[in-house]
């Protein structure tokens, strides 16, 4: 096991008015690592949804929705390696 | 996964439930499954669940200038010998048949496409209780 | 953390078959004797409302399966306590524990699944 032992890595893939986007929020713990996939990033182009400090976002999926260059908030975007680091780094993943 | 072989890296399976074309559930998956793959991870399995299982018919017919997703994942497959199965119940349901499938329920054709097998979701709790990874790509999102 | 894998059904009992398919899911730990447990979030909690009838859609009636999860092993079933009172499911059938879904809740599982 890694330092991160219990911890979760929660990956994220739903718009931010869909019920999951919330529920996904209120399951995180202190540790705990976000990742914003598909339509999940669209939440970094409204500064009013509250994000995690451990944010990240899939740079494909911010790319295809004009999200990568012009966006209102900085949060580290990953390639698809990098997305493999990050699930490697975590025993637990929760798909929401 | 065997007792001798020393991997710096965690063991994974891909678990899709979102069905091509209508969600890019395949596609992420896919696109992770090429990196871990690049990355010098192992991939134990691919199982399809759900709307995912919509994924191995053959019958996908995307127009010319769309991804196939049916072949990519077909050519990924069995150019890295990963098993894929898509759930027995699932596919059933949806009109997702193999030859011996189609012809136990008399069916007209079988449409499974090659690199995939059908089973139950036994193939499934055996990938929780033996990968380190289990990953899930749902749709709707 | 316990061992055990906890399921869970977000969307309503009919109109939908993913809740079905997360029930199967469920049941197939619990036949292969792995350690599970199901919570009914959101618009889930409509699963344990009594008195359905799913033969007036010509479906089965969900609640039925849910009966036979606990026989077949399924020993934990918890329901969103906000959302049983949001839907007004009152006296749910069968008796699952209400709790709030949050961090420490789903800390005591060992992988959490939802479809």
């Amino acid at each position: 096991m890694t330092d991160h032992d219990a911890t979760t890595l929660h990956i994220l893939n739903k718009h931010p008015d869909h019920t999951r986007f919330r529920a996904c929020l209120d399951a995180m713990a202190p540790g705990d690592a976000l990742l914003l996939i598909e339509n999940a990033v669209l939440a970094l182009a409204d500064v009013a949804i509250p994000l995690p400090e451990v944010t990240y976002a899939l740079q494909a999926d911010c790319e295809a929705r004009g999200l990568s260059a012009h966006r209102p908030r900085e949060v580290e975007q990953l390639d698809y390696i990098g997305m493999t680091h990050l699930t490697d780094r975590f025993p637990r993943l929760i798909s929401w | 996964m065997s007792e001798t072989a020393v991997s710096a890296v965690p063991g994974y399976t891909i678990v899709i439930t979102g069905a091509p074309y209508v969600s890019q559930a395949p596609a992420t998956a896919f696109a992770f499954c090429r990196a871990l793959l690049d990355s010098g991870h192992v991939v134990d399995r691919v199982f399809l669940y759900g709307d995912g299982v919509a994924l191995a018919s053959a019958l996908n017919t995307p127009p010319s200038d769309e991804t196939n997703w049916t072949d990519r994942w077909q050519e990924l497959l069995v150019a890295n010998g990963i098993p894929a199965i898509a759930c027995i119940a699932s596919a059933l349901r949806r009109g997702l048949l193999n030859e011996q499938e189609a012809h136990r329920y008399e069916r007209v054709a079988a449409n499974l496409t090659g690199g995939f097998t059908i089973a139950g979701l036994g193939e499934w709790v055996e990938a929780v209780a033996t990968s380190d990874r289990v990953i899930y790509f749902h749709g709707g999102a | 953390m316990s061992a055990t894998q906890l399921i869970v059904i977000d969307t309503p009992p009919y109109g939908d078959w993913r809740g079905r398919e997360a029930l199967d899911m469920a049941l197939s730990l619990a036949a292969f004797d792995r350690p599970v447990a199901l919570l009914f979030r959101g618009e889930g909690v409509n699963w344990l409302r009594p008195g359905q009838e799913g033969s007036a859609i010509s479906q089965k009636t969900v609640s039925r399966n849910l009966g036979a999860a606990r026989m077949f092993g399924v020993a934990e079933v918890y329901a969103d306590s906000l959302a049983l009172e949001r839907f007004a499911v009152n006296g749910p059938d069968p008796e699952a524990e209400a709790v709030v879904p949050n961090a420490a809740f789903y800390g005591d599982f060992s992988q959490v699944v939802q479809l």
